[in-house]
Formats: C-alpha cells, sequence, structure tokens
C-alpha cells in the first residue's frame, strides 16, 4: 500500500465508572474523591489507531480532547500509548456540553486534515452514542459505528459492525471517514517504558475555541433515577438474607 | 406538525420494537391532534404491515443490502421536511443509532438519544439515563424539531389493527445510490442455553477476575436448569464469550428468574433482561442502578453472600 494515513482520536475523560455523585440543588456534583480516566471505549479506539501504526499504515496519530484542565491526564495517557502529538481544546466546565458542542469543537480543529477519525462507540458516562456521526455529518466524511474489525485498502476501509450477539454487517467505506469502534476490537494497550519516558517530555498543545455551550433548545433537570419496580430489599443478617433468598427462590418455584 | 418515526431493523427484517416507538408518539400527538407517520428504511424488510388508516407509511425504494448512513440521511432528510415533522423517533439500536443522530446536522435539530420514558403536559419531557445511570436526566422540550432516539422496552408495543396497504407511498431512490453492498454476516449459534434456562446468573465487572467466575458456575448449578451469562464489559475482558453477553449488543434473555451478581445495570445491559419475570440483584453498592429494575435486591458483597447461600441450599436440600 503506498498511502499513509492521518489519524485523529477523540477521546473523552470521564470520571470511573465507580465514582458518587451527589444532587446538591439539583445540579449533580461527583464526589471530590472521583478518579478521572480515559473513557473505556475511547481506549478502543486509541488502540486501533494504534494497530494501524504497528503495520506502518500512518502518517502520524493525533489525539484531542475537549474539556477542563484536568483531561490533560488523559491526553498524557494517549501519548504514553504511543499516540504522537495531543491536543486539548480548552473549555472549563464540561457539564454542559452536548455532542453537539463537541462535535462542533472537533470539527472546527480536525478541518479536513485528517483521512480517517476515530471515535469509542459511546461513553461510559453519558451514553448519547452520537459525537462520531455528528462529526462525519459536519464534515461531509462517511462513518460507521459499532465497528468490531476494519481493514486498510488504499482508498477505502472495509468494516465489520456489531449488530447483537448473532449478527453483525459488512460493507466498505470510503476515507475520509470516522470510525466509532466497540470494545470487541483490540485489546488496549499498556504503554511501554520507552513511551511513558518519552511521553513525559512531550507537550499538549492548548487549542482556543469559543465553545457554543447549549443550543438554547432545551432545559434539563435532574433526579435520581426511575424506579421501574419496586425493588424489596432482603434485610437483616448474611444468614437471614441467604434464608429469605432461598424463600423467595422456592416460591417462584426455581428451587 | 407531524410525528416521523423510523423503522428499526433487526435479523434483516423490521424490528417489531418499532411498535413500542408507536405508542411512544401516540403520548405525544396527544389527542391525535399530530398526524404520525411511519418511514420504513428499505423495501425488502416486509414492511407492509405497518401501514394503517392511523397513519401514513413511506417506504424507501431501497434493498437492505444497499444499506449507507449517508444514502438514508439524505432522503430521511427530505421526507421529514415534507411531512413538517417535529418529532423525529428513532429506536436505540447498534443498527439505527448508526445514522439517526447524522440526521440532526441536515435538518439543523438537536438529537437526544437513548429515552426511557416520556411525559406529555403542557410541554413535552423526554427522561434517559445519566451519569453512568446513577441520575436520570430529565429534559424539556422547548423547540422542535427534535430527534429521539427510544431505548428497547421501554414503551409497550402498539397493535395495529386495521392493515391498509392503500397508506402506503414508496419513495423512488435513483440507481446512483444503490450500488453499495453490505454483507451480513449471522453468527451460527448453536449456544441456546440462555434461550433454555429457568435461571440465568449474570455476572459483572464486581467479580473482579476470571478466576471468580467458578463462584458464578457454583451459584448457577444450584438451580436445575441454569446458565451463566454477563455483562458487556466482563465479555470484553475475555472471562465470558460474546454469545454470553446480555444487552443491546448481546442477547435479550426472557428466564423465570434472573440474578444479577455484581453488575451495576447500566441502561445498555438492563434493556436485555425487561422479558425475565423477576429479577434479582446481589450487589455490595446500596446505590447500583441494577436495584431500580429488580424485584428483590441483596445489598452484600458476592463473596460473603453466594458461598454461604450454596452452603444453605446443600444442606437443605
Amino acid at each position: 500500500m503506498e498511502n499513509k494515513f492521518k489519524i485523529l482520536v477523540c477521546i473523552k475523560q470521564v470520571p470511573d465508572t465507580n465514582a458518587l455523585v451527589y444532587l446538591n440543588d439539583g445540579i449533580p456534583e461527583y464526589d471530590e474523591k472521583t478518579v478521572y480516566v480515559i473513557n473505556r471505549y475511547d481506549e478502543y479506539a486509541l488502540e486501533e489507531a494504534l494497530q494501524l501504526k504497528d503495520c506502518g499504515l500512518t502518517s502520524y496519530i493525533h489525539a484531542v480532547s475537549v474539556g477542563p484542565h484536568r483531561l490533560q491526564k488523559a491526553l498524557r495517557r494517549s501519548l504514553e500509548m504511543g499516540v504522537d502529538e495531543a491536543f486539548h481544546i480548552q473549555s472549563d466546565d464540561d457539564r454542559l456540553h452536548n455532542p453537539y458542542v463537541i462535535a462542533q469543537a472537533i470539527t472546527q480543529f480536525a478541518q479536513q486534515n485528517y483521512d480517517i477519525i476515530f471515535t469509542g462507540v459511546m461513553s461510559e458516562d453519558t451514553m448519547n452514542q452520537q459525537t462520531g456521526q455528528l462529526i462525519a455529518a459536519m464534515l461531509g466524511y462517511k462513518h460507521a459505528t459499532g465497528v468490531t474489525e476494519l481493514s486498510l485498502n488504499n482508498t477505502t476501509i472495509t468494516i465489520t459492525r456489531e449488530l447483537d450477539a448473532q449478527e453483525s454487517l459488512m460493507y466498505e467505506l470510503h476515507i475520509p471517514c470516522v470510525i466509532s469502534v466497540q470494545s470487541s476490537i483490540h485489546k488496549p494497550r499498556y504503554p511501554s517504558l520507552s513511551n511513558v519516558l518519552r511521553a513525559r517530555k512531550q507537550e499538549i498543545a492548548i487549542i482556543k475555541q469559543d465553545l457554543i455551550t447549549s443550543t438554547g433548545k432545551t432545559k434539563s433537570y435532574f433526579t435520581m433515577p426511575q424506579k421501574t419496580t419496586q425493588c424489596q430489599f432482603i434485610e437483616g443478617s448474611i444468614s437471614q438474607k441467604v434464608t429469605e433468598l432461598y424463600t423467595i427462590l422456592h416460591k417462584n418455584a426455581v428451587l | 406538525m407531524s410525528i416521523l418515526i423510523i423503522a428499526d431493523v433487526k435479523s434483516r427484517t423490521i424490528n417489531p420494537s418499532t411498535l413500542e416507538m408507536l405508542s411512544a408518539a401516540k403520548k405525544i400527538a396527544k389527542n391525535n391532534t399530530m398526524p404520525i407517520y411511519i418511514l420504513i428504511p428499505f423495501g425488502n424488510i416486509g414492511g407492509d404491515s405497518y401501514c394503517s388508516s392511523e397513519f401514513k407509511t413511506f417506504i424507501l425504494d431501497l434493498n437492505i443490502e444497499q444499506y449507507s448512513a449517508h444514502v438514508l440521511v439524505k432522503y430521511i432528510s427530505s421526507v421529514i421536511r415534507e411531512v413538517n415533522a417535529s418529532y423525529i423517533i428513532g429506536m436505540h439500536t447498534p443498527f439505527s443509532i448508526d445514522y439517526i443522530p447524522a440526521l440532526s446536522v441536515s435538518i439543523n435539530a438537536q438529537c437526544i438519544t437513548q429515552i426511557h420514558s416520556l411525559d406529555v403536559a403542557e410541554r413535552i419531557t423526554v427522561t434517559r439515563g445519566s451519569h453512568a445511570g446513577k441520575l436520570d436526566r430529565h429534559i424539556v422540550i422547548n423547540d422542535t424539531p427534535i430527534i429521539l432516539t427510544v431505548l428497547p422496552g421501554s414503551f409497550e408495543p402498539y397493535t395495529i389493527t386495521d392493515v391498509q396497504t392503500q397508506h402506503i407511498t414508496t419513495i423512488h431512490i435513483p440507481e446512483v445510490n444503490k450500488h453499495i453492498y453490505c454483507n451480513f454476516i449471522t453468527k451460527d449459534m448453536k449456544d441456546t442455553s440462555l434461550d433454555e434456562a429457568d435461571v440465568i446468573v449474570g455476572a459483572g465487572k464486581g467479580i473482579g477476575s476470571r478466576e471468580n467466575l467458578n463462584l458464578i458456575y457454583e451459584f448457577a448449578k444450584v438451580f436445575p436448569h441454569s446458565a451463566v451469562a454477563g455483562s458487556r464489559i466482563v465479555c470484553d475482558y475475555g472471562w465470558l464469550p460474546y454469545s454470553k453477553q446480555i444487552g443491546i449488543t448481546g442477547k435479550s434473555i426472557a428466564p423465570k428468574v434472573y440474578i444479577a451478581c455484581a453488575i451495576s445495570g447500566s441502561s445498555q445491559h438492563v434493556a436485555g433482561i425487561k422479558g425475565a419475570k423477576t429479577i434479582i440483584a446481589i450487589n455490595k453498592d446500596p446505590y447500583a442502578p441494577i436495584f431500580n429494575v429488580s424485584h428483590y435486591g441483596v445489598v452484600a458483597d458476592i463473596f460473603e453472600f453466594i458461598p454461604q447461600f450454596i452452603d444453605f441450599v446443600q444442606n437443605n436440600a
């Protein structure tokens, strides 16, 4: 293959899934001990880009993220994994951002400079599952989501999308394109020591943009989750709980 | 003002969950003051029965094997304009989510995904999970058009009583957009254990390691007709094969009893367990979202609770 591809990976920093969240006067706030990490699905996106680099198919891989200062830790991690350069689109408060705003910011940054833009299939915290599709629509690129396999040809990519446990869909996309990867693709790598040392010296480029933080069309508020069932909690000591659950299962005729 | 429903596809035919979107649309339409339209994106997926005097049906003259997000967005956008749709409703499945959010750029409307309920008062409020399911976010819709994707299993399926094919309009798609060829790959699912089991024991990330899965297998063995399954992450870690994954991207199950062990209960997982008659959750975190959809809850460490439960059954059987 003659072509070498210019790659962008979009990453998001999210609270660790164990993080505690509170409603403070209706406004969600994470516990101050919250640990922030790279969104799990974006690690798979990074890995996919790095797999192409390992095969000598990339001219460079850039990573980009939108949000407050703390996400530099996530960008640093992407450099440690093997990304060539990292870009931080600064925005102080990432809580107000919807996927449209993020996609606009990334589109403005990316312009027409990349052949393949990778994203994770969704983020673990908001699960909107639309940033990749929006970036593609804004740039006028082709896209595919839930991608579990891909192979590069000269001007196209053959992708396989996971539909459910039983079915996948395979087709070709023209480059440039946006690929949102699903987690059943290659397992993300641990950074090598040499990459960690290299990443330590690297600068993360700061990008200043005026983000439009609200489209003005919707207003939202938060509550504790709605219960679809009235969960009957089994109380008491462990052995009382064991006896009680046994009785319930016995009544349900499965024991 | 109208409502446009975009039919979903499963196994190369219309996903019957499409009828759930009709119930959501009926709710939005209030006293039937807003007309409802159904768009069937392909001509060869059995869309003919999704028509009635109650609404109009559009069928795109494309084959499912000609799937292209780009082409669908182009033609569905023009249908949206033609019927002046205020609410565009799609299904939150891996098939439909590939293209529905992209409509928001072409029709300049916001897209809100994965809604699980809606409230109709003076304004319409839709609700989706937020903060990894630890909170609900309610969005008050002040302006339309708006695009919504509905989580499967969130609304009762609507029953179409009078099928009337004269209400179908076929939309011609020029040959130039039909050259794409997609290949559907169906995995050989010889493993039917999850379909046949009375009791399914589900393992979540909280089990901690592949070795600890043995505890889950021991637990499942207590029940006569049982099987072990897991959440997506457990399969991603390679602790269980993907054929044992429950959720939107995996299998939907309908056993007598589902026991979720150390599973937090993301909306993606929960969508796959709604068919279970009784849902029991065992989790040490009393705030785990799984308890919001469970009939019985045990707040306990599975490593403490399960061994004692196994002992109890062995001594009492």
